[in-house]
């Protein structure tokens, strides 16, 4: 029975949600499997397991709940390894790395924050900074909405004052909320948003970046910031231990 | 408000998945000696949001929404502007869809939808799920 992992913690960690319901339809249990002074929080992996939306949130559940009370390494999701004693032997490969990890990630928390336009708002900010634009629109609605030419023009040249607009409130977030924290990572491509960004912060302090967040909120109002954490820290883990152990 | 979406679990967690789905497949430990599940159906992730902005129909919709923008504010002076800006913005902020944004949204929920193969949750019930979240 090959063995699907979600996360890597000390073995002293003393709240593992053992016995909860983990990924796969029916749920599978969760279990705690140690070696070499850590522990990992694994469960039977199901048959033929697929990114759906149960298991997803299974899979960040246990992450959620096993995080809460202490320092977890949470596995990306859909990490299978042979069965628990290639688990056992994985921990004891890279020991020392997961040790410094765990360490350097203590009382550690993510916060993920991304910031879309509201698309009136920046339409709004765009005219209102830009005399040319008003220009234009203002000599299309006199010649009654303009040619399919005018309209064209017009809305390119909106078009590229709003892709200008997304990348400075790109900046302005960041530069606003990374004093707050104590890394900030990218987040993966995505679409759909002009900021997407993952913050490493003290779970103590973490009130801090949200007062942060809440004083952008008013300083651009027709950005949209959308706030998720606290998160095991995805964006935190080093995601190569054989390189970091080959240097050690 | 800032409501910070906490992952505990249930519904709270639900809709809170969706901002987090790109951490969860694309973040976190790797280790090499674990296979990893077959995540086909879900690349879909990456497409480019400029792709969208980039069209003739976007053109068109901001040609026709700054005609209407302008309408709504009449003849007044570019500091007048402004001010109104400020006004109207608050309950735009909390408008409903994201325009341009939308589509690129939609995309991603179908994508995740097909990859789900379980018909449980529709797309526009999770984009509206969201909604409720920001509001």
């Amino acid at each position: 029975m090959s063995t699907y992992v979600y996360g890597i913690a000390d073995a002293d960690h003393t709240g593992l949600p053992e016995g909860m319901e983990g990924v796969g339809s029916p749920a599978t249990t969760v279990r705690v499997v140690t070696g070499a002074g850590l522990a990992a929080v694994v469960g039977d992996a199901p048959e033929g397991l697929r990114p759906k939306r149960r298991d997803l949130l299974a899979h960040q559940n246990v992450l959620a709940e096993a995080g809460a009370a202490g320092t977890v390494l949470p596995m990306r999701f859909g990490s299978v390894a042979e069965d628990d004693a290639a688990v056992v032997a994985a921990l004891e490969e890279h020991a020392e790395h997961y040790k410094e990890r765990l360490s350097a990630l203590q009382d550690r928390v993510e916060y993920n924050v991304k910031a879309q336009h509201d698309e009136e708002g920046v339409l709004r900010t765009v005219m209102a900074d830009h005399d040319d634009l008003r220009e234009l629109a203002a000599r299309n609605r006199a010649a009654g909405g303009g040619s399919h030419e005018d309209k064209l023009r017009l809305g390119e040249a909106v078009a590229r004052c709003v892709q200008q607009r997304e990348s400075e409130d790109a900046e302005v977030v960041r530069a606003a909320l990374a004093p707050h924290a104590d890394a900030v990572n990218p987040g993966p491509e995505s679409s759909g948003w002009i900021a997407n960004l993952s913050f490493l912060v003290d779970r103590k302090t973490s009130e801090q970046l949200l007062q942060a967040v809440e004083e952008l909120r008013q300083q651009l109002p027709h950005v949209v910031l959308t706030v998720n954490g606290p998160l095991p820290p995805y964006s935190f883990v080093e995601q190569t231990p054989s390189a970091s152990s080959a240097a050690s | 408000m800032t409501v910070a979406t906490t992952q505990g679990g249930g519904s709270g967690g639900t809709s809170g998945l969706y901002d987090v789905l790109e951490l969860i497949l694309d973040r976190g430990l790797v280790i090499d000696a674990f296979v990893r599940v077959s995540l086909v159906g879900i690349e879909i992730l990456k497409i480019d949001i400029r792709v969208v902005v980039a069209s003739v129909d976007t053109y068109l919709r901001f040609a026709e929404a700054c005609n209407r923008l302008d309408l709504e504010t009449g003849n007044k002076k570019p500091s007048g502007l402004t001010d109104i800006v400020g006004d109207s913005l608050e309950s735009g902020a909390r408008g409903k869809t994201k325009g341009a944004l939308s589509g690129a949204a939609e995309t991603i929920s179908d994508a995740f939808k097909q990859a789900r193969q379980e018909g449980q949750t529709s797309s526009r019930r999770r984009t509206s799920s969201r909604k409720e979240e920001q509001e």
